[in-house]
């Protein structure tokens, strides 16, 4: 059921405009606000592979933006480890943490699955708090400079801005690349019914395991990407308010899609950031949550989702 | 102590993000209660769930039942909204900071038990709260009313076509659950500062007792709820640093050894 | 049908459009110049700093006759939400939207955060609000000077007051196990251990999720110590100093608090009275600190100022005083022309920029929060009860942890 990618032509437009905002993004917004904006863009996307394409709706994924984002600025700022190698550390991190969480969380199914996902990430989220020799505990940790990459000084907002569009453009098209593979098929047919696909005799645990060692680890990535273009990690990236928050920026742009979650990452980023310097001040919640209790009653297939749901009425819930 | 009272939301079996906002309006009914009409501490405890388990009742009559027929996962998203925006218009009209609410007269001297004194309220209130749960354990399990609802919440379609107004109970059921929730915020008032952030302190402890615990038996939950305030206790003393964690790691190896709870016996054996 | 499926999906897109304002203007020689006052407007700090502390700002730039240099002074207001990262692009932003200075950062993760952009892009930041000594000590940089006080002379100074005398020997301390906390343990029991006295035990609670301190001060009271020292701050202070009252150890035991700033007992008369604190300046303590604390509450609906508001308007009139001397805002100049700076005004006695670590120094105040029926005017919360010297206050130069860059 993953027809509305590129499958139709609106799809194919859609995509399309996309890609042109975001190459436009960093004169259209501050760069680094920009940078944040595809930083989420592709934590959404990755947390849509979880629950758009495997429908397990993972309320702890800040645990990989936030952990990955940890351990790449502690390397980089605490014991000086070169910077493709922080990264790639910080990367691997994720992805083990991912592991584990997985073969934990997906012994069970629906609501339960979304607890132990936030129960665990809560657990790394008291690590964090308590290892302040690491993480400077609430103080976060700070990077002085963004490092190089291949020679290059990532400096430059506007390069690394860049550099981040293409990481995240990879990012998913791999995601792509994977939903449409038969790999994908048995994820999406597990998705609308796990008793069929154990009957096919798939083993549905393995293939959860591996959508969600992929998920969290796109996770990471981007997590390092939005630490190290702020420069900075903390314990809001570890929150369960940011694992919220990425829920709502997919279904907001509509999961199953892949791109929605992009722009849904974008309108709410962009949205927060102008409501922030309202008269609502820090009460931005107020906004993103009517926002977001609307998308869930009326338009459940989010702003992208509804834009492709033209012909195919999909009784999708 | 708080996860005497967090125990009372993890028994009803709607898995409801916005309970710990509610746990929070109730408090607050309670102090504007206070400052604008001098409503005592013992009429708040019965007011201020009622007036907000009206405003549950709203909720659930509104939009929650919109997303019953839908995947419950929207119910629970739903609430995640809900508590956003509580709490973010609860900041809007009293601060972030927090106001006090005095310890009810008559309550507040302390108790001599044995080896230290004890503030006689703290002992109302852990009393209160075992009542309450006592009494609410005797309704689901023991009444005709309690059997309706606990069919009502597990097989819908069959108790409807048993002549019963479903409807009406799941209703009721969630505003009694609300009720709870702000009942338990009332008699945390006196004892934490009123803030429009005191609800999400517990909501994710109550998560952890609801995933170890398990569903389907409310004593199971209460003991649960019970054991881990005790042992969250004794943490604090044998190893503070890592006593936030403690029920956490309870959950993972429940969970590694019996996926359905504690106390979750398989959907059958009841 | 469709239409009104889609509808809602299109009015988001239009929002969508609409939320892209137009790229900001580039910062430039001439024109206004714009101090950034990074606060908290609506949060947990906004009471202390937020509105009153932008007020403040302003009211250094209309004292210094609003101009500079032949071109206008301009205050910025921005809310960092008690947010890091949300902290660190608006202050880029503000940054390269032409501000020269950044003031204010009340939280310590924020301060932090702006600390790092100020080196980044090379332009200054002065931080009042914020309490964390790492700002002046591993995190300190060229471009950050930390104003108005920090966790350790919070602690040197509450801590050697109480320790030097014959009831304050032996202390309990219920701390939050987390940096501000921690910390502050390690520089109480510095400064009691100077004078004699004794950390007899310390209980480190979980942060976050402690609201019920019972167990806690029930152990401190039965431990026989002589003082009970709440090394946290905000609402653990006022949830933990509660329940001490309800616990009657205020009766057995004084209590000294880790931070605490004048707007926290405006809330909370009561719960505070009977505790003993240090703060920067108090706005009763003689006839110049009154005298603009009287100008400040015309402007703010009889509100009295608190040491981090006053800190504001001295480092923004000191900033200013700077940038009329040196005849520009060039941030490498400022900081060469302030560095080891000596200056005295209404806000700071014996002030220096200390050249060594950007700390800069000034007399503290040991106060005692008054009893209800000793408070003779509102908000005249506190009494004095000793003057530490700028050099005993804050952390002596020879333990310094700063790794100069400059």
């Amino acid at each position: 059921m993953t027809a509305a990618l590129f499958g139709t032509r609106r799809g194919a437009i859609v995509a399309a405009v996309l890609l042109l905002i975001a190459l436009a993004l960093p004169k259209l917004v501050y760069p680094v606000l920009a940078i944040d904006i595809i930083a989420y863009g592709l934590f959404a996307v990755a947390f849509d592979l979880l629950l758009g394409f495997t429908g397990l709706l993972s309320f702890g994924h800040a645990m990989f933006w936030g952990g990955a984002g940890y351990v790449a600025t502690i390397l980089i700022a605490k014991a000086n480890v070169p910077f493709p190698l922080a990264v790639i550390l910080a990367i691997a991190y994720a992805a083990v943490l991912a592991l584990i969480v997985g073969a934990i969380a997906i012994r069970r199914q629906g609501i339960y699955f979304a607890m132990i996902t936030l129960a665990l990430a809560q657990l790394q989220y008291f690590f964090a708090y308590q290892l302040g020799g690491w993480t400077g505990g609430e103080n976060g940790v700070q990077l002085s400079s963004r490092g190089t990459l291949f020679g290059i000084a990532l400096e430059n907002d506007i390069a690394f801005y860049y550099a981040v569009l293409a990481v995240a453009a990879l990012g998913t098209y791999l995601v792509v690349r994977v939903v449409r593979s038969p790999f994908g098929a048995v994820l999406g047919a597990m998705r609308e019914n796990e008793q069929r696909a154990i009957a096919l005799g798939f083993r549905v645990d393995r293939y959860k395991l591996i959508a969600f060692v992929m998920s969290g680890t796109l996770a990471g990535v981007a997590g390092v990407l939005f630490a190290v273009g702020n420069r900075l990690s903390g314990l809001d990236g570890v929150d369960w308010h940011t694992s919220g928050k990425v829920v709502m920026m997919s279904i907001l742009g509509g999961i199953g899609t892949v791109f929605g979650p992009i722009a849904g990452a974008g309108i709410f980023e962009s949205l927060d950031f102008f409501v922030s310097k309202t008269a609502i001040g820090d009460k931005t919640n107020i906004v993103m949550g009517t926002i977001f209790a609307l998308c869930v009653l009326l338009f459940r297939r989010g702003i992208i989702g509804e834009l492709l749901a033209d012909r195919t009425k999909r009784a999708k819930t | 102590m708080a996860l005497g009272l967090s125990v009372i939301f993890g028994m009803l079996r709607i898995v409801n993000f916005a309970h710990g906002a509610m746990f929070m309006l109730g408090a607050f009914v309670a102090y504007y209660g206070f400052q604008l009409v001098h409503m005592p501490f013992y009429a708040a405890i019965i007011v201020a769930p009622l007036i907000v388990a009206a405003f549950g009742l709203a909720i659930e009559v509104l939009f929650l039942r919109r997303l019953y027929r839908l995947d419950p996962l929207y119910g629970l998203l739903f609430t995640f909204a809900l508590v956003l925006i509580i709490e973010d218009s609860m900041r809007l009209v009293a601060g972030s900071v927090g106001s006090p609410y005095e310890t009810p007269a008559g309550l507040d001297f302390a108790v001599n038990i044995g080896f230290a004194l004890f503030p006689a309220y703290r002992l109302f209130a852990i009393g209160f709260a075992m009542v309450v749960c006592l009494v609410v354990w005797l309704i689901l399990e023991r009444t005709p009313l309690g059997a309706r609802i606990r069919a009502a919440t597990e097989a819908p379609v069959l108790v409807r076509a048993l002549g019963i107004d479903t409807q009406l109970l799941v209703s009721l059921t969630f505003a009694a659950g609300v009720a709870l929730a702000a009942l338990g915020g009332v008699l945390a008032a006196p004892i934490q500062n009123v803030e429009p952030t005191m609800g999400d302190k517990i909501i994710i402890n109550t998560f952890a007792i609801v995933v170890i615990g398990g569903l389907g038996s409310i004593g199971g939950s209460v003991i649960t709820g019970f054991a881990l305030g005790l042992l969250q206790t004794l943490g604090a003393v044998i190893f503070p640093a890592f006593n936030d964690t403690l029920i956490f790691m309870l959950m993972i190896i429940v969970l590694l050894i019996r996926p359905s709870g504690l106390f979750g016996a398989p959907a059958s054996a009841k | 049908m469709r239409f009104s499926r889609s509808l809602p999906a299109v009015l988001a897109l239009a929002l969508l459009a609409s939320s892209f304002p137009a790229p900001p203007a580039r910062g430039a020689d001439s024109g206004p110049i714009k101090i950034a006052v990074i606060t908290d407007m609506s949060g947990v700090y906004a009471a202390l700093a937020g509105p009153g502390a932008i007020e403040a700002t302003k009211m250094a730039v209309e004292d210094f006759g609003g101009k500079v240099l032949g071109r206008p002074i301009e205050v910025l207001t921005i809310d960092h939400r008690n947010n890091g990262p949300d902290a660190a692009i608006k202050a880029r932003e503000a940054y390269d939207g032409g501000a020269d200075l950044a003031l204010d950062m009340t939280n310590s993760a924020v301060a932090l955060a702006v600390a790092a952009v100020a080196k980044e892009k090379k332009k200054l930041a002065i931080v009042t609000g914020g309490a964390s000594s790492a700002l002046t000590g591993a995190n300190c940089n060229r471009y950050t000077y930390h104003y108005a006080y920090d966790t350790y002379a919070l602690a040197a100074s509450t801590g050697a007051n109480v320790a030097a005398q014959s009831n304050g020997k032996t202390w309990y301390a219920i701390v939050p196990n987390y940096a501000f906390g921690t910390a502050m343990l390690a520089d109480f029991t510095a400064a009691i251990e100077r004078k004699g006295g004794k950390m007899q035990k310390a209980d480190l609670y979980p942060f976050g999720s402690t609201t019920d301190f019972s167990s806690y001060l029930l152990s401190a009271k039965n431990s026989g110590a002589q003082v009970l020292g709440l090394f946290n701050a905000g609402l653990d202070t006022t949830n933990s100093m509660k329940q001490a009252k309800q616990f009657g150890v205020d009766k057995v035991m004084k209590i000294a608090v880790g931070l605490l700033f004048l707007t926290d007992v405006d809330a909370l008369p009561d719960v505070y009275a009977g505790s003993r604190i240090t703060t920067s300046w108090y706005w009763n303590y003689n006839s110049e600190s009154r005298k603009w604390a009287d100008k400040y509450a015309k402007r703010m609906h009889g509100l009295r100022p608190s040491d981090i508001q006053a800190a504001d308007y001295s480092a923004a009139t000191q900033w200013l005083d700077a940038v009329k001397a040196v005849g520009t805002t060039d941030a490498d100049k400022i900081q060469q022309y302030l560095d080891n700076r000596q200056f005295n005004d209404f806000y700071a006695k014996g002030g220096e920029w200390r050249g060594r670590d950007h700390r800069v120094i000034h007399e503290m105040y040991v106060v005692d929060v008054l009893p209800k029926e000793q408070v003779k005017e509102p908000h005249a919360w506190f009494k004095v009860v000793q003057v530490i010297p700028p050099g005993r206050a804050f952390r002596p130069e020879s333990a310094s942890t700063c790794k100069k860059d400059w």
